[in-house]
């Protein structure tokens, strides 16, 4: 028996497979170090801890789309889970853009570059936006 | 008993005990509807489960690390700019009046205590970001989380809560061990709690990080791999300590979780201020007082150092030279095991020793430090991996005297130096062999 309308889980499970699947994709990429200059639309710095960290949050979303699919609050919790790290990593890279622009602005540093901090995290984060709103209808009435 | 109950005998007298508490709440409690799901009951699900329960913990690690890393940069460069201006400003003003007073200001107050004050931000945003997580609820999580592969490995997982709190500082860490019943679980707690990183070391990772990473997420990345790397040490000792001089099972842990919160602000500043100030207030007697022994030393004899000019000539200078054979090996010159010496006395006083020795001045001391050129990439990341290890600092010897008999405490100043020894050589010799000068 599902805990919540299996449409809107299926719905939700193909975004989160979709996010995962881009988590994993450019979690490889950053451990590998493929790069991606500063000029690239989304670069994608070899950070070999940073890319194991995304792989977790890959992990997460993905474990949670057969829950989700069957409308299980088993996969709500992997997918509530999965988007606290998306938060938590996309501010993060926010934050670290924003005290790049603050050494550019005081001087200690010689050049903002502000779309080579753009790294994929904040991406996916603004991406996984529409998917947190779903989930906060739906858990609307649940408390601490 | 254990064969019997197919379980630990504490654990199922916890269970009974909660049992029968709520079959005893179950008849005196009257409820209006079922139990509703909570947001815990769906947090847990994730953050306990038993797979990604111990990555989702370290993925979080890493966020406060680099957090406390990139982020505080700015911050710590206004404050080497307010003591750089300061610094300059002395040696204007006074040099021509007084010249030890100015050489006292600039070389000793501004450059030496200036490179110690300007860890401030790194230090308050690693608390910050401890505070957010344990007012959360997490923190107890952690603990839980790693109670279950401590337990596999012999550790008692009552242990890993004094270990999270030695991120912050040794000495309530140790404090916090008075909460586990078993004797020996407790003094293996407090032996290899030294080996977690506490934030007086921060300041030495950030820095040397700095030189020779920049400032590039592998800085950052070095700085975490300090954190695991004290973690897995205080891990494997423990159980090198389990199966040789402390024999036994360890006792099971019972932790009663807390609900998660959205954190108050007030809270967590709070948490953050009343563990912060104790490193302003360091800063302000104890480094203060390390430094100017430190000035003292590199700037006397006063005519042949030229005032402090050639250091090369000052008492310091001899005092390194005679202790530096000994950390040759490693490529570390006179200058980083004078550094180390002092580190005895405080972690953060390798940094103001760096700071007071090179004079930074108008420079920064991480500027200054590069252009020395004293570390390559191999060097100065065992020379971490030492100030990571070695030695317990005299105050957290002092509060070892408290909870140990003395035997312990100085198998702990021992052991902790031997291993310091065999893990910086290990990376040396690793870096070697990967073709790393």
């Amino acid at each position: 028996m599902s805990d919540f309308d299996p449409r809107i889980g299926r719905v939700m499970g193909v975004y989160a497979l979709a996010l995962g699947v881009l988590y994993l994709l450019f979690g490889l990429m950053e451990i590998v170090g493929v790069g991606g200059s500063g000029t690239d639309p989304i670069p994608i710095p070899g950070d070999l801890f940073g890319g194991l960290a995304i792989l977790v949050v890959a992990a997460t979303y993905l474990n949670g789309v057969r829950g989700l699919f069957r409308g299980e609050h088993v996969g709500l919790s992997f997918l509530i889970g999965a988007l606290f790290l998306s938060a938590v990593f996309g501010v993060l890279y926010l934050l670290l853009m924003g005290a790049d622009g603050l050494s550019y602005l005081i001087g200690s540093s010689d050049e903002f570059a502000a779309l080579a901090d753009f790294r994929p995290e904040i991406w996916f984060f603004l991406l996984s936006l529409p998917l947190a709103y779903q989930v906060w209808k739906l858990t609307r009435e649940v408390t601490w | 008993m254990s064969e019997v109950l197919g379980e630990e005998p504490e654990v199922v007298l916890a269970e009974r005990r909660y049992e029968a508490i709520s079959r005893i709440l179950e008849t005196v409690v009257r409820k209006r509807e079922a139990k509703k799901l909570t947001f815990t009951d769906i947090l847990d699900h994730v953050f306990l489960h038993r797979a990604l329960g111990i990555p989702i913990f370290l993925a979080l690690l890493y966020a406060v690390f680099q957090f406390t890393f990139s982020f505080s940069a700015p911050f710590s460069d206004m404050i080497d700019m307010f003591f750089s201006w300061l610094g300059g400003l002395a040696e204007e003003g006074v040099m021509p009046a007084n010249p030890v007073l100015a050489s006292f200001l600039s070389g000793g107050v501004c450059a030496g205590l200036g490179s110690v004050l300007v860890f401030i931000p790194p230090i308050f945003m690693l608390f910050l970001a401890l505070a957010i997580l344990e007012d959360c609820g997490y923190l107890a999580r952690a603990a839980f989380v790693m109670d279950r592969m401590m337990y596999k490995l012999g550790l008692h997982g009552r242990s890993f809560i004094p270990m999270i709190t030695g991120f912050g500082c040794n000495i309530p860490a140790i404090m916090a061990t008075r909460s586990i019943e078993n004797e020996k679980d407790r003094i293996i707690t407090i032996l290899v709690n030294p080996l977690m990183s506490c934030s007086a070391r921060l300041p030495v990772y950030v820095l040397i990080a700095g030189v020779i990473f920049g400032s590039s997420y592998a800085a950052g990345a070095a700085v975490f791999s300090m954190y695991l790397l004290g973690i897995a040490l205080a891990v494997m000792m423990a159980l090198i300590f389990r199966r040789t001089l402390l024999k036994g099972l360890p006792a099971p842990f019972v932790l009663e979780l807390p609900r998660y919160m959205i954190p108050s602000p007030k809270s967590v500043i709070l948490h953050m201020w009343e563990r912060g100030k104790w490193f302003l207030i360091k800063a302000g007697t104890f480094i203060f007082a390390v430094v100017v022994v430190i000035w003292t030393l590199s700037t006397f004899p006063w005519g042949a150092t030229s005032g402090g000019e050639i250091i090369e000539n000052s008492y310091i200078a001899a005092f390194g030279h005679l202790i530096e054979p000994i950390f040759r090996p490693f490529g570390w010159n006179w200058q980083a095991a004078v550094a180390l010496f002092f580190g005895f006395l405080a972690k953060e006083a390798v940094v103001g020793t760096f700071g007071a020795l090179l004079g930074a001045g108008e420079e920064a001391v991480d500027t200054a430090l590069a252009s020395a050129g004293w570390f390559t990439p191999l060097t100065g990341f065992a020379y971490m991996v030492f100030v990571l290890i070695y030695f317990p600092c005299v105050a957290t010897i002092g509060i070892m005297l408290k909870e140990l008999r003395p035997k312990w405490v100085l198998f702990a100043a021992t052991y902790t130096l031997v291993l310091a020894f065999i893990v910086a050589f290990i990376v040396i010799g690793v870096g070697h062999m990967m073709g790393m000068e």
